[in-house]
């Protein structure tokens, strides 16, 4: 913050969410732990979806993107590989990102760019009035289908290096997870995924239900969160037993995508000067490889 | 073939080679190119291909001239074809001056040719399977023939495979110079010796010129105008442009991303173009449909993008692999609501090059989507073009801030109203300009507002961009008798073919004038003066609806004035073809005039 000059900019928006929305304990946890690790605004990029969650970053000062509708994670990686100093910080719903921008994220376990991925799942679509969403259980809205559990979806990756699921009921855990999420991405270990379960007080309220029914791993005696078998073996039991495991689920490790496809003898896209970048030796001799 | 002293230089010949795919035809054409490259002549090449890797017909089809030709001429003066559906598929190509070497190893020359077309027959694919086992072989037998038919010296061809298939080790070179050897053998049985072919071949120092396509050269102008992000899905006919930037952008510090598809393409453009780096992404018509939504939000968001279209045949998955202009009516209207944008349209490889230069120029300097209209013929045929000019050219940066400019500033608005329209960018990563970019309609600061006075400030803001734009869009290139009254107007790869055409016009005493348009989008006075100035006007498309023709006429073109010449089937237009189509509406124009006069002279009675 001593850095930044005087100049007035934007000023924060108020939420729009419903009193009671789990988005709020969200959004207070990511605002704590961005001032604890000392992550100035300025180096903050918040980029989010469509839905009520993806209003955050008009709440807090930073350079906030507003996407297109499920594409927030390809905007995300394109902010990291062009100014890899950023903090880049994508945010959206269930809808956003387990149904219309579901490809992507499937593309971001694969690539593990060193972003951090917060998704607020309510388990239906509260911008358009509690539609039935990927992760709404059977029965909600006479809904047939099971619902999707990402965590068992980034599991399946062999380059998913960070898996986590907090409950905004447990502000607590969520605060420490979402420390570990940006910890993981500002030291370059790739993409932290960090799934919120965030009730919908409108039009979903499963507050009660989900205190009842979460399941904290992080305090299980012999939960070993980098045995991605264990992972995948409780995260299927306690689905079976009807329970929600929340915490740290999984840590891999795996070389992120910005270290290993961008270039450390230049500089990064972002970072070059326009007209000035000293490159015309290499622009040579593409002309001299066409000569014929 | 007897001794003829006679033989006329070498100064324009087309050659079609054709068999199926995987027969080597393009390998032929890539060897006879460079050898007469060397000798000093200029060439262009073309390919018509299936969208598939094997089987198949595929041709490859070059000119090889001295001075300057923009594309295939009229008059196919060999044809190699290596089966009987080469025949079949490229005798419309021919007339009766046309020579054919014919493999008749699966059986005689199929009677489909004009009258008078001379044809050697010769078993290429059976001696190569009898001699060395291996089909494989056949064309460098048939290399031999051709190289001895026009007129080249065995040493020259001998060269020619060292230097191409040396680098494929020496084993391969030693089994093609001897399927050479059986092509020489075999000339002689066909009574084609060594200094008796077609031509006279002078040979002269070759020009410094550049082969290249151009969709090569849209990538080096990208890069050189200070692109550092590309993304792009594999398409036909654009993927060169990702593999050439794969190439070379990771050099100079850029990324150049295949993404799962062309909704992450451009939105991973987006992305990158919001931190102020120079971005762009290649596709083709099904591609860019898809990313129709990201080219809005450019447009909203003012968020700099280049897009290039390498049009193919469409609708929907169309002919993936053939020419077309189909696509201009989405790249000047496409997207929801209303936003600014400009459409470049290159005519040759090294026209791509500096358009492109421009369009990333213009993109930062407009912060507004730019898109570049290229067709198959364009991106993937190869030229010869003078060396780009790297001196004419410079990455103009857009209106930036930087923290120095932010600290001398009150505040700082992402989307604040100025004088031209423009709001100066802070980049993230920079102190003290915090902002919000949104494709919802914002107010100044970049925060949602339906507010009914801002939302008209804001819509006027964006589209007002275009009017000061204008002023330095890339302009027209005029060619032919600036007095003639009959004009042409046409893009791409119909600009090599409409000046040849014009040049036959003119010797069958006919003047034209040629307009060829380098922004189509905002349609520019140069466009509409031209038409006001001529008494009528050839727009030559590449598509069914005559969309070009359409655009200028909503901007106020005189439709009276129009005639639209138009091509879909797949195959480009040859200079003669449009000489006949020119010739057969000005006669019929003649004759409707005739009766014109004929019935006002009889009413005057």
């Amino acid at each position: 913050m001593s850095t930044q000059p005087h100049t007035k900019t934007f000023t924060p928006a108020r939420p729009i969410w419903c009193a009671g929305c789990g988005d709020f304990a969200v959004q207070g946890v990511l605002e704590k732990a961005l001032r604890k690790m000392g992550i100035p605004p300025y180096k903050l990029m918040l980029l989010a979806g469509i839905g009520c969650s993806g209003t955050i970053q008009n709440n807090l000062p930073c350079y906030g993107y507003h996407s297109l509708h499920g594409r927030v994670l390809p905007a995300a990686i394109g902010a990291k590989l062009a100014n890899p100093d950023l903090t880049v910080i994508a945010a959206g719903g269930d809808g956003d990102g387990y149904a219309i921008g579901a490809g992507h994220l499937v593309h971001t376990f694969k690539s593990n760019p060193s972003i951090t991925y917060i998704v607020m799942n309510n388990c239906n679509y509260g911008l358009t009035k509690g539609q039935v969403s990927p992760t709404s259980p059977t029965g909600y809205h006479d809904n047939a289908e099971s619902g999707l559990d990402s965590i068992l979806l980034g599991l399946s990756f062999p380059s998913a290096t960070f898996l986590a699921r907090g409950f905004s009921g447990n502000p607590e855990q969520l605060e420490k997870l979402m420390e570990a999420a940006l910890d993981h991405t500002q030291s370059n270990k790739g993409f932290a995924f960090l799934e919120v379960l965030s009730p919908c007080v409108t039009y979903y309220d499963t507050h009660r239900e989900w205190r009842a029914r979460v399941y904290n791993i992080d305090e299980e005696e012999g939960y070993d969160p980098a045995n991605r078998g264990m992972a995948f073996q409780r995260a299927l039991q306690l689905r079976e037993e009807g329970r929600i495991p929340i915490g740290r689920i999984f840590k891999g490790e795996h070389a992120s995508l910005e270290s290993l496809i961008l270039n450390k003898n230049e500089l990064p896209p972002a970072q070059q000067k326009i007209g000035h970048d000293g490159h015309r030796e290499h622009y040579e001799k593409f002309i001299d490889s066409y000569m014929g | 073939m007897s001794p003829n002293n006679n033989r006329p230089i070498l100064e324009d010949v087309n050659i079609i080679v054709a068999g199926q795919g995987g027969d080597g035809s393009l390998t032929v054409i890539t060897m006879l190119a460079e050898l007469l490259r060397m000798n000093g002549l200029n060439v262009y090449t073309e390919r018509d291909v299936l969208s598939r890797i094997r089987g198949g017909h595929a041709a490859a089809t070059m000119r090889a001239f001295a001075g300057d030709k923009y594309c295939i001429g009229s008059n196919i003066t060999l044809l190699v074809a290596l089966d009987e559906e080469a025949v079949e598929k490229n005798a419309r190509q021919l007339d009766p001056k046309s020579i054919v070497v014919y493999d008749d190893s699966g059986g005689p020359v199929p009677s489909v040719l004009p009258k008078g077309t001379k044809v050697y027959s010769a078993p290429f694919n059976r001696i190569a399977m009898r001699t060395m086992r291996r089909e494989l072989y056949k064309n460098s037998i048939a290399f031999g023939v051709v190289g001895r038919l026009l007129g080249l010296e065995d040493e020259t061809l001998r060269e020619t495979f060292i230097n191409h298939f040396q680098r494929m080790g020496q084993v391969i070179l030693e089994y093609n110079l001897e399927a050479l050897s059986l092509g020489f053998h075999l000339a002689d049985e066909m009574d084609i010796h060594e200094g008796e072919g077609l031509y006279k071949i002078k040979k002269t120092k070759p020009e410094e010129r550049l082969l290249i396509t151009g969709n090569e050269s849209v990538a080096f102008g990208f890069m050189v105008a200070g692109g550092r992000f590309f993304c792009g899905y594999p398409i036909t006919p654009s993927s060169e442009v990702l593999e050439t930037l794969q190439k070379w952008l990771p050099r100079v510090g850029g990324v150049a991303r295949q993404t799962e598809d062309e909704l992450a393409g451009i939105n991973m453009a987006l992305g990158a173009a919001l931190t102020g780096t120079r971005t762009m992404v290649a596709t083709s018509g099904p591609g860019f449909s898809l990313m129709q939504e990201g080219v809005g939000h450019s447009g909203s968001g003012e968020i700099p993008l280049v897009i290039v279209d390498c049009q193919r045949s469409g609708p929907s998955t169309g002919m993936p692999t053939k020419p077309e202009q189909s696509d201009l009516n989405l790249m000047v209207f496409g997207g929801h609501g209303d936003f600014p944008r400009i459409v470049l349209t290159p005519g040759h490889p090294d026209d791509c090059f500096y358009l492109t230069v421009d369009a990333t120029n213009l993109a930062d300097k407009y912060q507004c989507p730019v898109l570049i209209a290229m067709d198959q013929a364009l991106s993937q045929n190869i030229a010869t073009v003078e060396p780009f000019n790297l001196e004419e050219v410079s990455a103009v940066p857009g209106k930036r801030l930087e923290e120095k400019d932010l600290e001398n500033m009150d505040s700082y608005k992402r989307y604040k109203f100025t004088e031209d329209n423009v709001s100066p960018f802070a980049a993230p990563g920079t102190p003290g300009g915090l902002s919000l970019v949104t494709g919802n309609e914002h107010n100044e600061w970049g925060l949602v507002s339906t507010d009914p006075v801002n939302r008209v400030k804001m819509m006027n803001k964006r589209m007002g961009k275009i009017e000061f734009a204008k002023k330095e869009l890339p302009r027209a290139r005029h060619f032919g008798d600036s007095k003639a009254e009959i004009g042409f107007i046409g893009i791409g790869s119909v600009f090599g073919v409409i000046l040849e055409a014009m040049e036959d016009l003119e010797r069958d005493g006919i003047k034209t004038r040629y307009l060829q348009p380098r922004t189509i989008w905002p349609v520019l006075e140069d466009m509409l003066e031209f038409i006001e100035t001529c008494r009528r006007v050839y727009v030559v498309e590449l598509n069914a609806q005559a969309q070009l023709a359409h655009i200028i006429i909503h901007q106020g073109a005189d439709p009276d004035k129009l005639i639209s010449v138009l091509r879909y089937d797949g195959i480009p237009f040859r200079p003669a073809e449009l000489v006949k189509r020119v010739l057969e509406e000005e006669s019929r124009i003649v004759k409707s005039r005739i009766i014109k006069k004929g019935k006002k002279e009889a009413k005057l009675q």
